[in-house]
């Protein structure tokens, strides 16, 4: 059944007789037509990555971020409308900042995919507003060991806090996807955008349940899932934006951070050699140099 | 006739996701006259071309001051311009009253970009009308940003919007290379020049139709030996005889293009008056 | 006798009295803090050629009983600027929280906007110490404005924008300096006259060394120990240069003892 001329696609939760919401089809479209984004959950941290299509010359390379940080240990990337996006990081943000005036202490990744999910989930249910034209990946690693409370002066207990089940863990690295209707998964692997796909067959053939990848690695792979989902044949060119958290112990020390431009050079140098030899092997004659920087 | 349903209002996505309504402001940006921005290590320069709504009545503005460190110029509707601009200018004053620092140009144009988002998420609200190329100079150096109706804001090298802008952007492209070590005459030629690119035939830049802002760093006093803060030049419009010395930078007609692309054939009429767009 | 519900189980009015509301009825002013609960005392700091040496005592005392013994009364920000508290703690605990929400909107823009490679300009366009300073000035002023302030004598220390070292107080009523030597509560009378010795003038600070400076300091905090009732020999001290901040929050005063005093006529609980 199609959605055009039934009318029931006109406004926002609006349900047609078979029971959608055509307006949140119609947002998911616009995520489908963003740079694709994608997040891995690995053994020590998480890996935020995105393709940046270059729509003009004239931008300022390396200016426009895609990769926001809402708090220190937490980061968020998306595809679709970036002014969306935007105001999903300000939201993000007012959300992880209200949660620590609250409880003196950072929100955990599980609670803040949860509360995002319920806003967009807000933005489907008015014909007031409309929905999000964008699906976000949200990563972050929670502490694992005991911190202190925000704003605290002395030196606390001498023990930890009570209730605490000595063998239970604590913490990690996680990572969720919140589509335009507020529906939200945990995920070790998530891909959106345009290139999703292509990014999802590649994220499959990780080992990230198992065993689990290192950081490390999951910056490199990630690296060539995007040149992978990037399509030439359509898009221009365009610039790969990547960001990292790892544990108190780990290259970020529990930090939200871009990959250092070194590493990511050397990701990327990998991720354009890995696509010239499998170039090499389905066309043995001819030698796929033409990637550039 | 076919008619489109979903272009009413900007709560509406069309079925292939997009919303027709930020679409049709983003044309109002395309109504007003051309402006210009360009960036380099050391300034950031804005160029427009001012409209007299007729012969006799005097010329909008096109370069507002926000703050001692950054400019603006508009593109479209210019009264939503103004709530902007007075937004920024609040914005960069508390900035300056709490932290005693130049607001970063950043943070501003953020601010700007969320505001416009929200306008076009909600019924009943219409995406601002407008078009900006945001100059400034922070502690991290001189930036340009340009400004969309949809709430869209980037960080260009330089950048050109408003009526026939693509000539000057092609322009822009073409010198790209040369901006970042231009120095501030250099810079404010080349925009003059991109202006120039985007003119109707048979019309040129004069002193009454052409303003100038510039922004930017001059060289920092040297005391004790120590290499000292590099100096904010405040953001400064330059019109009517205040450009004449600029325009004869530009006014040899030799152009110094080096792929000869000749003056573009003008057939868009620059005057079209459907809407009022950059009137008072 | 009254019999209705309403009445039962309360005080019989024949007996007791009406029932006195009127504190329930909020007619009177207004009241906010009158008074610090838990506080700290002096905060002291020093200019040197290269920095500020900041020192604080770990005490938080009730009145006059030595409540808590390991408070940290130095906080840092972005680890360019320390900040120093004197008087109430709790007052002190919200402007760390809410220094440290300031802190985190800093993370937000940790992106360099800039040449990748030029991490000065990244540093520059961060929030300094004198960006902080005339924060808390605007916030202390505000708040004693309505009548509501935060009860705490602050000091600054750190780079300003033009990267010279800078000190700065603010106090509860807004009111704010900067100077070669600064102190805070008891340390204004006791510490502040031994500081302007080496440090009267800017110039003077800047002939000072380090050792110097770190020197006077805690000839500072030994005199303090001994001349303020509200204090103790467990103290923080922090250096701030242009490479960053070096904080102790566990040191003792040496061989210092207050044991003579039993010997003293009239001190404490002697009977004698």
């Amino acid at each position: 059944m199609t959605s055009i001329g039934t009318g029931y696609d006109l406004s926002n939760s609006i349900f047609s007789p078979d029971g959608r919401n055509f307006q949140v089809e119609y947002a998911m479209k616009a995520v489908e037509n963003g740079g694709t984004s994608i997040g891995i959950r690995c053994k020590d941290g998480v890996v935020l990555a995105v393709e940046k299509i270059i729509t003009s010359k004239l931008l300022k390379p390396g200016a426009n971020k895609r990769i926001a940080t809402v708090d220190r240990h937490l980061g968020v990337v998306s595809s679709g409308m970036l002014p969306d996006g935007r105001h999903f990081v300000d939201r993000a943000r007012d959300e992880a900042r209200s949660w620590r005036d609250n409880f003196k202490t950072p929100i955990t990744t599980a609670d803040l995919a949860s509360r995002m999910g319920n806003y967009l989930q807000a933005h489907t249910l008015y014909q007031s507003v409309r929905p999000f034209g964008i699906t976000a990946i949200v990563g972050g690693f929670d502490a694992q060991e005991e911190s202190p409370v925000d704003g605290e002066v002395g030196n606390g207990p001498s023990c930890g806090a009570g209730g605490k089940n000595p063998d239970k863990k604590y913490g990690g690295p996680f990572l969720y996807m919140i589509e335009p209707s507020g529906l939200y998964w945990g995920y070790y692997g998530a891909a959106t955008g345009k290139g999703r796909q292509a990014a999802k067959a590649e994220l499959e053939k990780l080992d990230l349940t198992g065993e689990g990848i290192t950081l490390e690695e999951a910056v490199k792979e990630a690296a060539r899932i995007i040149y992978v989902a990037h399509d030439d044949s359509k898009d221009k060119e365009f610039e790969l934006e990547m960001s990292w958290i790892s544990g108190k112990d780990g290259p970020t020390k529990g930090l939200h951070q871009e990959v250092p431009k070194a590493l990511r050079e050397e990701a990327e140098r990998l991720a354009k050699k890995s696509l010239d030899d499998s170039d090499d092997e389905e066309e043995e004659k001819k030698d796929g140099d033409k990637m550039e920087e | 006739m076919f008619r489109n349903n979903y272009d009413n209002d900007s709560v509406t996505f069309s079925p292939q996701g997009r919303i027709f309504q930020v679409e049709y402001a983003a044309e109002a940006v395309k109504q007003g006259s051309v402006v210009v921005g360009i960036a380099s290590k050391t300034h950031a320069v804005l160029v427009a071309i001012k409209r007299n709504a007729e012969e006799l009545s005097s010329y909008q503005k096109k370069l507002f001051q926000i703050d001692e460190h950054v400019g603006i110029a508009i593109a479209g509707l210019t009264s939503d311009a103004r709530v902007l601009s007075n937004f920024m200018k609040q914005q960069c004053l508390g900035h300056r009253l709490t932290y005693s620092r130049n607001m970063p140009v950043r943070s501003l144009v953020d601010m700007i970009g969320s505001k416009a988002q929200i306008n076009t998420q909600h019924y009943g609200k219409r995406p601002y009308g407008v078009g900006l190329l945001v100059a400034g100079v922070d502690d991290s150096g001189p930036h340009l940003f340009e400004f969309q109706p949809s709430g869209m804001t980037e960080e260009m090298v330089a950048f050109a919007i408003g009526a026939r802008s693509q000539m000057a952007r092609t322009y822009l492209e073409r010198n790209l290379d040369k901006f970042k070590t231009s120095s501030r005459e250099e810079l404010i030629e080349h925009g003059l020049r991109a202006l120039k690119e985007s003119l109707v035939q048979d019309r040129e830049l004069t002193v009454e139709n052409t303003s100038i802002g510039v922004v930017g760093y001059v060289k920092g006093d040297k005391e004790g030996g120590e290499e000292k803060k590099k100096k904010v030049e405040p953001f400064q419009v330059f019109d009517g005889q205040d450009v004449q010395r600029y325009l004869e930078l530009v006014a040899d007609d030799k152009k110094d293009d080096k792929d000869g692309s000749g003056p573009q054939p003008a057939t868009v009429a620059d005057e079209g008056e459907q809407m009022e767009v950059d009137a008072y | 006798m009254d019999h209705r519900p309403q009445a039962w189980g309360r005080p019989r009015d024949d007996v007791y009295g009406a029932y006195d509301g009127s504190y329930l009825n909020n007619s009177g002013p207004r009241t906010v803090t009158q008074s610090p609960v838990v506080t700290g005392t002096s905060v002291i700091a020093i200019k040197f050629k290269d920095g500020i040496v900041m020192a604080a005592d770990n005490l938080a005392s009730y009145g006059s009983l030595a409540r808590f013994t390991d408070v940290k009364r130095l906080r840092t920000f972005l680890g360019t600027t320390v900040i120093g508290f004197g008087g109430d703690v709790s007052d002190m605990q919200f402007l760390d929280r809410h220094l440290e929400e300031l802190a985190v909107d800093e993370s937000y823009e940790a992106e360099p906007t800039i040449d990748e490679d030029d991490q000065e300009a990244k540093k520059a366009s961060q929030l300094n110490a004198g960006n902080i300073y005339r924060y808390l000035q605007k916030l202390m002023y505000q708040r004693r404005n309505s009548f509501d302030p935060l009860w705490n004598h602050i000091l600054v220390a750190g780079f300003d924008s033009a990267s010279k070292p800078l000190l700065g107080s603010v106090d509860l009523r807004g009111t704010s300096f900067t100077s070669p030597s600064l102190a805070t509560g008891f340390g204004a009378a006791l510490a502040q006259p031994i500081m302007r010795k080496y440090a009267a003038t800017e110039e003077d600070a800047a002939k000072l060394t380090r050792e110097q400076a770190v020197g006077v300091i805690k000839e500072c905090m030994k005199v303090l120990f001994y001349r303020d009732a509200r204090s103790l020999d467990r103290y923080s001290i922090a250096i701030v240069t242009k490479d960053g901040i070096e904080l102790k929050e566990d040191e003792q005063l040496e061989k210092q003892s207050w044991a003579f005093a039993e010997r003293i006529k009239g001190y404490g609980t002697q009977t004698v």
